[in-house]
């Protein structure tokens, strides 16, 4: 009888454990990646209707529908696994940074050139991925010199057929996920793509760290810059006003995540939890939605206390987090080359 | 006037003072950078049993070193998008002189001498071109700048030469940087590695991708053997769901062979291997995962996966007296063959990311 006490005891914060494990993910796949994904499904419907319904790049409609498919966008642009993944599906949706300036020259050559590819949503999967996505998209309702290059009738055609792809791919994410990626989340057994519940927590711990990256070294370090060097023309989707509205976006959906993971290290989870609010709080004082003040310094300093308030949630989220989901944090597994 | 140095120079050229040797260094084995608890950076020399023999302070995080080929003489490199290298008595463990990256570039952290001694090769970073480039040093007194050429690609990280030759091999990863940015990968879309083959005046000899559906599979570090054999190691920048091989056997007119271990250890390599190394035999290679804690080894000729040996934070490896041996960032110096272990150091370090062998 001793003994039969004695193991229950043993066995239920086990089984507690994996249930925990298992409802963590289900809860994350439920309320957090499906619910995004139709988001962003239905308002790239939206915004491809909006292009038919007005193609004019100052059009009211069509502005509106791209921002809030944009915003769309920007609050799954973490999920980078799986269905977005699936045929360069993210990369067609969202091809930024841009070093070479890849997506102007592109869009200029297919505006110049009048490429017929734009009168078949087949035809235009094959167009550089630079010409496709949120970004190009920006290009040609808020550029001044993309928005009014060549003919109207052409670049009509073009929006319209870049909304279009944006809906089309938007769509075919969002049916894998509901077709079988999100069951295989949730009862990683079944399938071959994750072996165990651990296998989906990391990659839903990668997704959070991976993201809070990005935002603290690309969307915030690209036009940063160096102090003698600042690179304002750099900030993410700068023609639309969008800069710090992507940090801020960006950031609720991760704080998101984070709480969901952080159910299952409920000491973790107030320390992340008050280091989100903190960078939150800083996005709200900031004041500067394409991050124009990094060339003032005391602009600069704002904006790189931000950056810093993001790589305090990366170490919190390394040691606290990532160890009670089974990921390593060592010096060289956090930091390699 | 006779100067101290004009005299040694004198005694050089006539042959009658004994340069000074490999063997004159206290016989160190390995060099490998690390970080100590106070949060300082330092390379070590390390004996063949992994023991510290000498450190130098670093001025911050290095990576990995290029060791002289008669020299007792080895150079240090910083942490990519670091600037600085600094070359280093083996001997002493003294700084004998301090290398600079020209204006626009930065190093990767890697290098390699000609097989004469008289030239050092960097990859570095054209940064505001977004393009690899090998810079030619001549490895002297100092360290003077002479020439660069294209690395063939995009993100040089690792280099190495064919043994016996002065055939370079590049592994060009792919990956657009900017040190404005730090680290951001900034072309992941349109990225593609690749394994170039150079000789010592930067004319391209021979070169290979991997297939398209493996354009994010970054060739980030390089062993070569004896005969002229180049193992190749991988970063997966893509999809965690998918697991690519990490590892990559090939000889420059030939097809690449892919390794990886059986499924359910492969996987958890993590798409990340950090460091390659073949084993002095050369019948062994070896790939470390700090992100899977794992060392897995291959049989070189029969590609054959032999053994995996479970290690918290491991990512530096190189051939050892057998077998082969691995650093931690824990601070362990691990020797093993075929998956034993042979003998096992512990230091109050956290090793960086490459063992070198001297």
């Amino acid at each position: 009888m001793r003994f039969l006490i004695l193991l229950a005891f043993v066995i239920t914060p086990l089984t507690g454990w994996a249930q925990d494990r298992s409802a963590t993910i289900q809860d994350v796949v439920e309320a957090h990646i499906l619910p995004g994904f139709t988001r962003l499904a239905s308002a790239s419907a939206a915004l491809s209707q909006a292009a038919q319904a007005d193609c004019a790049a100052a059009s009211e409609g069509l502005r509106g529908a791209f921002n809030d498919a944009f915003d769309a966008w920007i609050g799954v642009s973490h999920l980078r696994f799986g269905p977005t993944e699936t045929g360069n599906r993210a990369f067609a949706l969202a091809f930024w940074p841009d070093p070479r300036s890849a997506t102007p020259k592109a869009l200029s050559a297919m505006i110049e050139a009048e490429d017929p590819v734009v009168e078949s949503a087949d035809a235009f999967q094959t167009v550089s991925i630079a010409a496709r996505g949120f970004y190009a998209l920006e290009f040609l309702l808020y550029d001044p010199q993309i928005s009014a290059l060549g003919s109207g009738a052409y670049r009509c055609a073009l929006i319209r057929a870049v909304a279009a792809d944006v809906d089309n791919t938007a769509q075919a994410i969002l049916t894998d996920w509901q077709d079988h990626y999100a069951a295989l989340l949730i009862s990683p057994e079944n399938s071959d793509v994750y072996r165990s519940d651990e296998e989906v927590l990391q990659e839903l711990f990668k997704a959070l760290t991976t993201g809070l990256q990005f935002t603290a070294d690309t969307r915030l370090g690209r036009p940063l810059g160096t102090f003698d060097q600042p690179r304002p023309t750099r900030a993410e989707a700068r023609r639309a006003g969008r800069s710090l509205r992507h940090v801020q976006l960006s950031l609720i959906a991760l704080r998101d995540l984070a709480q969901r993971l952080a159910s299952i290290s409920p000491e973790a989870s107030a320390t992340l939890d008050a280091a989100f609010a903190q960078s939150l709080d800083l996005t709200e004082r900031l004041d500067d939605p394409v991050f124009a003040g990094v060339a003032d310094p005391q602009g600069r300093l704002r904006v790189e206390a931000l950056q810093q308030s993001i790589g305090r949630i990366r170490e919190i989220a390394a040691a606290d987090l990532g160890p009670a989901l089974g990921v390593a944090a060592g010096f060289n597994a956090l930091d390699g080359d | 006037m006779t100067t101290r140095r004009g005299f040694m120079a004198g005694m050089l050229a006539t042959g009658l003072a004994p340069k000074p040797s490999w063997a004159d260094a206290g016989n160190p084995a390995y060099l490998s950078a690390a970080k100590r608890p106070d949060g300082s950076y330092h390379l070590y020399g390390l004996d063949e049993l992994g023991a510290p023999l000498f450190s130098v302070p670093l001025p911050d995080r290095g990576h990995a070193a290029a060791a002289h080929p008669s020299r007792p003489e080895a150079v240090a490199f910083a942490r990519r998008p670091g600037t600085f290298a600094i070359v280093l008595d083996c001997i002493s463990g003294g700084i004998r002189s301090r290398m600079e990256a020209p204006e626009g570039r930065h190093f990767y952290g890697h290098g390699v001498f000609s097989a004469d001694g008289s030239l050092l090769f960097t990859p570095e970073n054209d940064y505001e071109a977004g393009q690899g480039r090998i810079g030619v040093w001549q490895a002297g007194t100092d360290y003077i700048r002479i020439d660069e050429f294209s690395s063939g690609g995009v993100g040089p990280h690792d280099i190495a030469r064919l043994p016996g030759t002065d055939t370079m091999v590049v592994a060009n990863g792919g990956i657009e940087t900017h040190p404005d940015a730090g680290r951001a990968k900034l072309n992941l879309p349109v990225m593609r590695p690749n394994l170039t083959y150079l000789d010592g005046m930067g004319q391209v000899t021979g070169q290979i991708e991997l297939n398209a559906d493996l354009h994010l599979n970054s060739i980030r570090h390089l062993a070569v053997r004896d005969d002229g054999l180049v193992a190749f190691a991988m970063q997966w920048q893509g999809d965690g769901a998918v697991h690519p091989p990490l590892l990559g056997l090939h000889r420059d007119g030939d097809d690449v062979l892919l390794l990886q271990a059986p499924d359910d250890l492969h996987r958890r390599m993590e798409g990340y291997a950090g460091s390659v190394a073949i084993s002095s035999d050369g019948g062994s290679v070896a790939i470390t995962s700090p992100r899977g804690g794992a060392i897995q080894m291959f049989d070189t000729d029969t590609a054959v996966f032999a053994a995996e040996l479970p290690q918290g934070d491991v990512c530096g490896i190189n051939a050892g007296p057998e077998g082969f041996v691995a650093t931690t960032g824990n601070g362990t110096v691990i020797h093993m063959e075929q998956g034993r272990v042979l003998g096992a150091e512990s230091h109050r370090v956290a090793w960086d990311n490459h063992l070198i062998r001297l």
